[in-house]
């Protein structure tokens, strides 16, 4: 048995993928569009390619060390379930030369399609960043955490996994009004990709999912 | 100069808005995207060529599995689902004498997602000469959509299509105590809903090899969450619910190496739900998805499907 077509794989990862949505808080006041697209890596008869996944997401600089989002996953949608993630970005610490600025993420994630059927997953990332040159573009690495808090599955087998963890490289690119975001992500590296249906596509052989999005952000204030 | 990224303010927040708009729309008159179609991995087919076919196939024979062409029937039965207002013409195979059916056993063999039923054609002559040259008869079908069966595939066509072969059967005789049903795979839906609650005809015994649970655990492996499985999926089939009311004697057969239906999530499931009167287990180590069979050896299969219709 295998299915012919891999749209099963959007069943995969599809409600915990995503890129990072801000590495570097707004400033103050300031408003952002952004559409990302992008997804796991997974085996498509000889070639590879990513899971184009689709999310646009607007953001709020509250302050200029805070900023609030929310995001709606449109290929989720697509399917009938309402994916929003709300979350807010803090910048901890600021960058002094080669020791990096320092944020955090927490992100409620919330996917519900009707009374029967929702979830609630929280996630919480961490990254690093490295501005540099005129335009101040940066570079960036992080670390991607996701929580399942269910404890069984269904006919109450035990669920395994409660913490997915994913690292992550990337870079912004940025103008005065804009920015455009390259990240690559490695899924889960934890887990065995191994009898999953799906022939995920890692540089772990058989661990995990590579990721590649691309984003892009419009800012207005 | 703007550059690329660059627009003016009133014209981006009204494309904002515009984009605000579709997604808004996307939303409440979209959701018809479901991943059900996705189980049929359906392939057309102009003519059967059974030995003949020179596509892909788990496994080939050798030729002391020859059925003569005497015994090898290919014709087409009607099938209509209660939901249907109209009847769809779909393929099939019956390996046997027609004119013994009343008195053979008869495997009634509902083959995997993929493909048709060339592709099956091997395991069709594996299944009738077990236990001897050509002791069972089989009956194959191609669900609607596939090899040369009229139609699109859906849930309850499947349904409808293995009961069109028991129909046929019955007309020729065949009795409840000779029926035997055997489902691989995505074949395991008919084979076990038609045993859980019977139609034309109540086979006495259930074979299964490589079962999934149902789409929500496939949903759940995949994505290594707690997933609601209809979040994506709208198929009701659920091998791990409809085992719980087999009451007949049930053969369980699985590959430990099964990546696609992993032995632990789906067929250790269907086989602890199973209640009835007698289940015997096969989990067969070193062997995968599609290759049970020749993993085993191929007399050593046939005398495990042998001894469990001919003991029990």
């Amino acid at each position: 048995m295998r299915f012919k077509l891999p749209l099963l794989v959007f069943m995969c990862f599809l409600f915990s993928c995503a890129p990072t949505r801000f590495v570097k808080p707004l400033e103050k006041k300031q408003h952002a569009a952004n559409l990302s697209l992008g997804g796991p890596l997974f085996k498509y008869g000889t070639a590879t390619i990513p899971i184009p996944f689709l999310t646009a997401m607007y953001g709020y600089g509250i302050d200029s060390t805070l900023t609030g989002f929310a995001t709606i996953n449109v290929t989720s949608a697509l399917y009938g379930n309402l994916q929003l993630e709300l979350g807010a970005t803090k910048q901890l610490l600021k960058q002094h030369k080669y020791f990096p600025a320092l944020s955090v993420t927490p992100v409620a994630n919330i996917i519900y399609r009707n009374k029967d059927a929702h979830k609630f997953y929280p996630q919480i990332d961490i990254n690093a960043f490295w501005e540099y040159g005129k335009r101040k573009n940066f570079f960036y690495i992080g670390l991607d955490n996701w929580f399942e808090l269910a404890q069984k599955k269904a006919y109450d087998i035990k669920q395994p996994n409660h913490w997915m963890f994913s690292p992550l490289i990337g870079h912004d690119f940025t103008g005065k009004k804009w920015n455009f975001k390259i990240e690559a992500k490695i899924i889960a590296p934890n887990l065995s990709n191994e009898k999953l249906t799906v022939e995920y596509q890692t540089p772990f052989k058989n661990h995990g999912a590579l990721g590649i999005y691309l984003g892009y952000t419009y800012k207005f204030n | 100069m703007k550059t690329f990224f660059e627009f003016s303010n009133t014209s981006v927040i009204r494309k904002i808005k515009t984009g605000i708009l579709c997604l808004a729309l996307t939303l409440v008159f979209s959701g018809c995207l479901r991943l059900d179609d996705n189980l049929y991995n359906k392939t057309k087919l102009t003519e059967y060529k059974l030995d003949n076919y020179t596509g892909e196939v788990d496994f080939t024979l050798d030729n002391s599995y020859h059925i003569p062409d005497s015994l090898v029937h290919i014709f087409t039965l009607v099938s209509q689902a209660s939901d249907e207002s109209s009847a769809t013409t779909i393929s099939a195979i019956y390996i046997g004498d027609i004119d013994s059916v009343a008195t053979d056993t008869v495997i009634m063999y509902c083959h995997g997602n993929k493909d048709h039923m060339d592709f099956y054609w091997q395991r069709a002559k594996l299944l009738a000469n077990t236990k001897g040259k050509n002791r069972f008869g089989v009956l194959m079908i191609d669900y609607r959509g596939f090899g040369m069966s009229e139609g699109k595939p859906t849930e309850s066509g499947l349904y409808a299509d293995v009961d069109a072969g028991l129909k046929w059967l019955k007309s020729k005789g065949l009795t409840n105590d000779r029926l035997v049903i055997y489902g691989f795979s995505m074949g395991t839906a008919p084979a076990t809903k038609l045993s859980a609650e019977p139609r034309s005809m109540k086979p006495c015994k259930l074979m299964l090899e490589a079962p999934f649970a149902s789409a929500e655990v496939m949903v759940q492996d995949a994505s290594g969450l707690a997933l609601p499985g209809t979040m994506v999926t709208d198929l009701k089939i659920n091998n791990a619910e409809e085992i719980k009311s087999v009451q007949q004697p049930f053969f369980w057969i699985h590959g430990v190496e099964d990546d696609f239906l992993n032995i632990t999530t789906h067929g250790e499931v269907v086989y602890a739900n199973y209640k009835g009167t007698y289940k015997e287990a096969h989990r067969i180590p070193n062997a995968g998805h599609s290759t049970v069979p020749n993993t085993m050896g191929f007399q050593t299969y046939s005398n495990a499907v042998g001894d469990f219709i001919t003991q029990h």
